[in-house]
C-alpha cells in the first residue's frame, strides 16, 4: 500500500528538524506513547498504548533511519505490532525549506500490513492511513508553532497535545465524514491505533536535518 | 414390498426441530464448569519464532491456563495422513509433510493463522482479551503464495528438511498422446487458471470437549463430517483407546468439505486440555478463522493442448497442471486424482497424457471443497471444447456431442486411476440424452436462432452456454446401518455417517419404511454418534445416500426377513403369503389373521424360557456394503446470461440442469442438493475469490469482502432428471451433492464469453468478477 | 473487576433480570445467558442475517448489538413463533417445501419473513428475493424458500 504526500509546516526548517529530533517532545506529541528509547544514533524503540473506544492494546514499534542526507531527506523503515496486526514499512522523507520561512515535508511509503488489519480492514486502510498522517502532521505543527512562539516571547511552551480519543475521533470524522456505520467504526478503530504508531513514529523519529 | 416412501418426495423428518430452534448444534452445549478456549494465531504467512511468552497471559484473571507447543511434550506430533498416497501409480512421488497442532518456538510457522499458542479461560471473551496478552517474537520470512515460483531453485522453502517445495508428483498416461498429436489436423494450446474459493459453511468450526477423569472417557461434540474416523484418530493421538472417546456430530449447519479434515490442531489441542485440566471446554471458530484455519480448495494452473481432426473428433489430450496444497499435504492427492479423472467427463479421449505436481505454499491447508478437484477438470475440459469449437466453426453443443461416450458402451473403462485407487470405470450412463434434455430445455435452437439476434439487435450482451460434466460419486470403502424393531413396534435405525443437511433422518427412514411396512414418521434414524455406531468412514464426496443407504437397505432387508420367518411361525402361515403393512404382519387373503410388529419384537426378545441354538434375540440387524467402485453420475448444465456493458454486471436469467443420478430416493432432496451445488457453482463463477496479498495475507476474510451468493443473485433453477441405474449396487442409486458445484463456472464463462461475443474474448480463468471481467474486455479491445 | 449492568429484556412474553458486561452482544446473552439457542451466530460481523431476531417487533443483527442495548425493550426469537407440536404457518411452509437443509440460517430467515409477511407484501418472485437479500443461505440456492414464502402467505391469508 502506497502512502505519499506533502505537507506545510509553518516553521523553518531547523525548528521542523528540532522538534523532531526531541523525544519528550515527541514522546507528548504523540498520544499514548508509553516509552520511547533511543537504542543508537539511528535506531528507536517505542511501546504505544492506543484506546480508543472498545478497542485498545499495545503496538510496540521500531523504527531505523538509514541513508540520511541532512538536511534534506533520509529513509525510514518502521516495524510495528500489536494485536491488530502488524505493518511494515519503508518510507523516504524530505525536506525542503520555504522562501516564506516555512517548511514543506514530502514523504512517501510502501507498507506492508498483515493480520487483523490486512483480512478486515483493507477497504480503511488506504483512507485512514493518509487521515492519520495529515492529523499527525497537524498535531506536529501545533506543537511546532507553540515552540515559535515561545522562544519568540522567551515564555514556556504552550501546548496541549491531542488526547487518543480527540486524535482517533478527528482520524474518524475526516475519514467518513461525519457518517459512520457501526462496521466502519469497528474498522477504523482497528487502524487507528496501528497506523498511529507506525505512521507517526516514521515521521516524527525522523532524523532529517541531522 | 410396495415402495411407498422412496422415490417420493417426503417432507423431512428433522424438521419440526430444525424450525422450531429445538435441534441441537454444537455451540448449543452447555455443560457444568464448561470453560472456552481461544487460539493465538499467527499474523504472519511465513516466521521463524524465538520465543512465545504467555507469563502474562496466565496470570490475567480468569484465565485457566494458556498452553504452547511446549506444553505438550510427547503429545505434540504432526497429524497422521488421512488419505493414502496412490503407491499404485508408477514413479509417484509423494512428500509427506502433515499438519501440526501448534507451531513451535525454534520452528515456523507456515500459513497465517496457524496456532502458536491456546488460552483456556472461563469466558470465550477473556480467553480472547488474553490474547492479546501472549508475546510472540518472531523473525517473518519471504513467503511462498505463487505456484511456479514455489518450484523456482530459489524460492523460500516452506519445508526446510524437504530441500523443494514440491509435494507431490504424478504423471499418468492412456495411450500414446505424441503420436494422437502428430496426426491432428488441429492441435490447440492454452494456460488455464483456477483460484482459491471457501466453502464458508454457515456454521463455523466448534467442539465441545469433556474429560470425565473417573470414567476415564472423553466425549467431543464436533462439526465434523466423520465422527467415527475422528475419533479412532483422535483417541489414538491422545493415547487413549477408541472406546474410551465418544464422538457426537449433532446437527452440523453445513459440511461441504472442509468438515472432512481430521485431526485438525483445535481437536487434538482441545481433547488434549480437556484431559489435562479435567474440565470440559468449549472452542468455537470465528468467522474470520474459519476463513483462515478452515481447509479450502480449488488454486490449480493447467497448461493444456487438444488434438482433433477437422471435424472436431478429439484424438487426445494432453494436460500438465500444478495444484496447490498449501503449507500441508494431510489430505495427500484426492483432489488433483479427481481433477485427472474428471477432465475426461463424457467424452471419449482416446489417448490422454495427465501430470501435476502439487506444491507448498504458505497459505491454509487444501483438502476437498464440494466438486474436490472435480470442477477443475471440467472446466479445463470443456474450455477447450469451446476453443476447438470456436476454431473448426463447430457449434458447442455439436462438437460435445460428437466426442460423448455412446449409451451402448457401459461399463467403460477409462484407463486412469481415480482416488479410491482403482482404475476409472463409468458404470452406467447416458450422456448423450442429458446433452438433449438440457438443449431442449433451455429452447438452445430458438435462442440461437431467433432470441439472440433480437437481444443484439437492441443492444443487449444476452449469451448462452452448455456445460456437461461426469461426477464420480458413492466411493467406498464401506458405510454400516442397524435397524432394529422395537417393543412399541416402532423402528431404530442407526447408521455411522453424520448429517450435515442432506436429509438422512427422512431418505435412510424411506428405505426402512418401505422395507418393513411401517410409516416412514415412525423410524427414528441416529447418524454421527460412535456411541451408538462405530464402523464407517464418513459423509463426503456425494456418497452417503448410496453407500450407507445400501446398508439401511440391506439391514432392512435382513431384518424384513427376520419379521417374516418369526411372524409365519406366530400365524401358522408360509412365509411367501405374509406382508407387512402398516406395522402388522398379515397373511394376504385374510388380513384378520395378523400380528403386529410390536408383538413380535416382544416375542423375539423373550424375558424368560430358553431359546432355540444359533437364535439371535430381536428382531434387529447389523449389515455394511461397500462398492466395489465408485457409481458415475452425470449431467448437463445450460444458462443464458446478460452481461451489462457499463457494469460488467452478469445476470442468469435461466439455469437449467439435466441430471443422472441413477435411482432417486427422495426428489424432494435431490432437488435440494442440485440447487445448493449450483449456488456455490454460481459463487464460484463470479462473486467468490480469495485475494492474497505477496506476503500470504489473506485480504478479505469476511462476508464484507467475500461474496456469497444472495438470493438476489440466484437464478430460478430448472431441473430435468434421467435415470440409468447404477449396477454397483441393490438400490441403483448414485450420488448428486456435488453435481451443481461441478460444471457451473464452465458453464458461466462459456455464456459471458458468448453474451460478450462483439468483445472477442477468450476467458481462461475461474473465478470472475466484474473487475476482471473490465479488465479482460479492456485487454481484448484496446 | 468487569463492569455489570443489571438489564431487564422480555423475551417471547417472558421478562428476564439479569446482569452483563456492557461488552456481552445480544445474540451471546440470547443463547447463553438465557439458553435461548434457536438464534445462531454465523459471522459476527453482520453480513449473514442468521442472528436475526425482532427488537420491538423489526428485524435485526443480535450479533451487532448489546445486550445492554435491549435493557426494557422486547425480543422475539424462533422459539416464540411456534413449537414442534404446532408450527406457525411459515415454519409448515418451509417444511413442505424443503427450505432447509442443515436449518442453521432457517431461525434468521423465520425471523425476518415474519414481518415481511405481516405487512402484506407484494409477492412475486423478485419482491420476495429483495426480503430475503440479507439473510445468506449455503444450503438451499434459496428457491425453495421462495417456494415457502409463497407458500406461507397462502396459508396466512396475506393479501397484498
Amino acid at each position: 500500500m502506497k502512502l505519499d504526500g506533502e505537507y506545510l509546516f509553518n516553521g523553518p526548517r531547523e525548528e521542523v528538524w528540532k522538534l523532531v529530533r526531541d523525544p519528550d517532545v515527541l514522546a507528548t506529541a504523540l498520544p499514548g506513547t508509553q516509552s520511547l528509547n533511543k537504542i543508537s544514533d539511528t535506531e528507536f524503540e517505542g511501546v504505544m498504548h492506543l484506546k480508543i473506544g472498545p478497542m485498545a492494546g499495545d503496538f510496540t514499534g521500531k523504527l531505523v533511519v538509514s541513508a540520511e542526507v541532512p538536511p534534506e531527506s533520509c529513509t525510514l523503515t518502521v516495524d510495528g505490532k500489536g494485536a491488530a496486526g502488524f505493518a511494515k514499512g519503508v518510507g523516504h522523507v524530505q525536506l525542503i525549506e520555504q522562501a516564506d520561512g516555512k517548511t514543506l515535508i514530502k514523504y512517501t511509503g510502501d507498507f506492508q500490513v498483515g493480520g487483523k488489519l490486512a483480512s478486515t480492514g483493507q477497504r480503511m486502510i488506504d483512507t485512514v492511513s493518509k487521515s492519520m498522517v495529515r492529523q499527525g502532521l497537524e498535531a506536529l505543527d501545533k506543537a511546532l508553532q507553540a515552540r515559535v512562539a515561545a522562544q519568540a516571547e522567551n515564555r514556556p511552551v504552550e501546548y496541549k497535545p491531542p488526547t487518543e480519543t480527540e486524535f482517533a475521533g478527528a482520524v474518524a470524522k475526516d475519514v467518513a465524514g461525519g457518517v459512520l456505520s457501526i462496521a466502519e467504526v469497528r474498522m477504523v478503530l482497528y487502524i487507528v491505533p496501528v497506523v498511529a504508531v507506525l505512521i507517526l513514529l516514521a515521521l516524527i523519529l525522523s532524523r532529517c536535518g541531522g | 414390498m410396495t415402495a411407498q416412501y422412496v422415490g417420493q418426495r417426503i417432507t423431512r423428518n428433522e424438521d419440526p426441530r430444525l424450525l422450531t430452534g429445538q435441534a441441537l448444534f454444537v455451540d448449543d452445549v452447555d455443560l457444568p464448569g464448561m470453560l472456552h478456549a481461544a487460539f493465538l494465531r499467527s499474523d504472519y504467512a511465513h516466521a521463524r519464532i524465538k520465543s512465545i511468552d504467555a507469563t502474562a497471559a496466565r496470570s490475567r484473571p480468569g484465565v485457566v491456563a494458556v498452553y504452547t507447543a511446549e506444553d505438550m511434550g510427547a503429545f505434540w506430533k504432526p497429524g497422521p495422513l488421512l488419505v493414502p498416497a496412490p503407491h499404485s501409480i508408477k514413479d509417484l512421488v509423494f512428500n509427506q509433510r502433515t499438519q501440526i497442532p501448534m507451531a513451535r518456538a525454534g520452528d515456523k510457522v507456515r500459513h497465517v493463522g496457524e496456532p502458536m499458542a491456546v488460552v483456556i479461560a472461563e469466558s470465550r471473551y477473556i480467553a480472547e482479551d488474553a490474547l492479546a496478552d501472549i508475546v510472540v517474537d518472531l523473525e517473518p520470512l519471504d513467503a511462498v503464495v505463487d505456484l511456479f515460483r514455489a518450484l523456482e531453485p530459489d524460492a523460500p522453502l516452506i519445508h526446510d528438511e524437504l530441500g523443494t517445495n514440491l509435494a507431490s508428483y504424478v504423471l499418468q498416461e492412456k495411450g500414446n498422446y505424441e503420436q494422437a498429436r502428430a496426426q491432428a489436423d488441429v492441435v490447440i494450446s492454452r494456460r488455464i487458471v483456477i483460484d482459491r474459493g471457501v466453502a464458508a459453511a454457515l456454521e463455523n468450526r466448534g467442539y465441545v470437549v469433556q474429560w470425565n477423569a473417573r470414567e476415564q472417557e472423553l466425549t467431543m461434540w464436533a462439526t465434523t463430517q466423520a465422527p467415527i474416523a475422528l475419533r479412532n484418530l483422535v483417541s489414538a493421538t491422545l493415547g487413549i483407546s477408541e472406546n474410551q472417546m465418544r464422538v457426537i456430530a449433532p446437527f452440523v449447519g453445513g459440511g461441504f468439505g472442509p468438515k472432512i479434515m481430521l485431526c485438525q490442531p483445535e481437536e487434538v489441542l482441545l481433547g488434549w486440555a480437556t484431559m489435562k485440566l479435567n474440565r470440559p471446554i468449549k472452542y468455537i471458530e470465528d468467522r474470520r478463522e474459519n476463513f483462515l484455519a478452515t481447509t479450502m480448495e480449488r488454486g490449480q494452473i493447467h497448461d493444456v493442448e487438444i488434438a482433433l481432426t477437422r471435424d472436431g473428433q478429439i484424438l487426445g489430450l494432453k494436460d500438465v497442471f500444478i495444484h496447490d496444497t498449501g503449507a500441508y499435504n494431510p489430505y495427500a492427492l484426492t483432489v488433483p486424482l479427481n481433477t485427472q479423472t474428471h477432465t475426461m467427463g463424457p467424452y471419449e479421449i482416446p489417448n490422454f497424457h495427465t501430470e501435476f505436481k502439487v506444491v507448498f505454499t504458505n497459505k491454509m491447508i487444501v483438502t476437498p471443497v464440494r466438486g474436490a478437484g472435480r470442477p477443475q477438470g471440467v472446466f479445463v475440459m470443456e474450455r477447450m471444447m469451446d476453443l476447438a469449437a470456436q476454431e473448426l466453426g463447430m457449434n458447442p453443443v455439436e462438437i460435445r456431442r460428437k466426442n460423448m461416450i455412446p449409451a451402448d458402451a457401459f461399463p467403460h473403462e477409462q484407463g486412469i486411476i481415480g482416488q479410491d485407487f482403482a482404475q476409472l470405470i463409468y458404470d452406467s450412463g447416458d450422456y448423450p440424452a442429458t446433452l438433449e434434455k438440457a438443449r431442449q430445455m433451455i429452447g438452445y435452437d430458438q435462442f440461437v436462432k431467433e432470441e439472440q439476434p433480437r437481444f443484439r439487435a437492441e443492444g443487449k450482451h444476452v449469451g448462452i452456454g452448455v456445460a456437461c460434466f461426469t461426477e464420480g460419486t458413492a466411493v467406498g470403502p464401506y458405510e454400516g446401518a442397524r435397524v432394529t424393531v422395537e417393543s412399541s413396534g416402532k423402528v431404530s435405525l442407526v447408521t455411522g455417517v453424520g448429517t450435515q443437511g442432506q436429509g438422512h433422518f427422512t431418505s435412510f427412514a424411506q428405505i426402512v419404511a418401505d422395507q418393513l411396512g411401517v410409516d416412514v414418521r415412525d423410524v427414528r434414524v441416529v447418524t454421527g454418534d460412535t456411541a451408538q455406531f462405530h464402523w464407517g468412514t464418513g459423509t463426503f464426496a456425494s456418497r452417503g445416500a448410496t453407500v450407507a443407504g445400501n446398508a439401511v437397505n440391506a439391514a432392512a432387508a435382513s431384518v424384513r426377513a427376520k419379521i417374516l420367518k418369526h411372524a409365519s411361525k406366530a400365524l401358522g402361515a408360509p412365509e411367501k403369503e405374509l406382508e407387512i403393512v402398516n406395522g402388522q404382519v398379515r397373511v394376504a387373503d385374510i388380513p384378520e389373521k395378523s400380528i403386529s410388529l410390536s408383538e413380535l419384537a416382544l416375542r423375539a426378545n423373550p424375558m424368560r424360557g430358553s431359546v432355540e441354538p444359533g437364535t439371535e434375540p430381536g428382531l434387529e440387524s447389523t449389515q455394511y456394503f461397500g462398492p466395489q467402485y465408485g457409481a458415475t453420475a452425470a449431467g448437463t448444465v445450460a444458462m443464458i446470461v446478460e452481461v451489462d456493458t457499463d457494469t460488467l454486471l452478469v445476470e442468469v436469467k435461466r439455469f437449467v440442469i439435466a441430471h443422472d443420478c441413477g435411482t432417486v430416493l427422495n426428489p424432494l432432496i435431490v432437488d435440494g442438493q442440485v440447487h445448493g451445488g449450483v449456488s456455490m457453482g454460481i459463487g464460484q463463477s463470479f462473486y467468490e475469490q480469495l485475494v492474497y496479498d505477496e506476503n500470504g495475507q489473506l485480504l478479505n476474510a469476511s462476508f464484507a469482502d467475500y461474496l456469497l451468493p444472495r438470493s438476489t443473485d440466484m437464478p430460478h433453477i430448472e431441473i430435468g432428471h434421467l435415470c440409468t441405474p447404477s449396477p454397483l449396487n441393490p438400490m441403483g442409486s448414485k450420488g448428486v451433492g456435488e453435481a451443481g458445484a461441478i460444471p457451473t463456472p464452465a458453464c458461466f464463462v462459456q455464456a459471458v464469453e458468448n453474451a460478450l461475443a462483439d468483445y472477442k474474448l477468450e476467458i481462461l480463468e475461474t473465478p470472475l468478477s466484474p473487475n476482471r471481467l473490465f479488465e479482460l474486455v479492456q485487454a481484448a479491445n484496446p | 473487576m468487569t463492569n455489570q449492568f443489571p438489564i431487564t429484556v422480555t423475551v417471547n412474553g417472558v421478562r428476564y433480570e439479569r446482569t452483563v458486561e456492557p461488552r456481552l452482544l445480544l445474540v451471546d446473552f440470547i443463547r447463553h445467558e438465557l439458553s435461548l439457542t434457536g438464534t445462531h451466530v454465523g459471522c459476527e460481523h453482520g453480513v449473514c442475517g442468521t442472528c436475526t431476531v425482532l427488537f420491538d417487533g423489526q428485524p435485526v443483527r443480535s450479533c451487532l448489538m448489546f445486550a445492554v442495548q435491549a435493557n426494557g425493550h422486547e425480543i422475539r426469537t424462533v422459539e416464540g413463533l411456534g413449537t414442534m407440536d404446532k408450527l406457525h404457518p411459515l415454519q409448515e411452509a418451509f417444511r413442505e417445501t424443503h427450505a432447509l437443509q442443515c436449518g442453521f440460517c432457517t431461525p434468521g430467515f423465520l425471523m425476518t419473513l415474519v414481518p415481511f409477511l405481516e405487512e402484506n407484501p407484494k409477492l412475486s418472485e423478485g419482491e420476495i428475493r429483495q426480503a430475503l437479500a440479507g439473510n445468506l443461505c449455503r444450503c438451499t440456492g434459496y428457491q425453495h424458500i421462495i417456494d415457502a414464502v409463497k407458500l406461507a402467505s397462502d396459508k396466512m391469508g396475506v393479501k397484498p
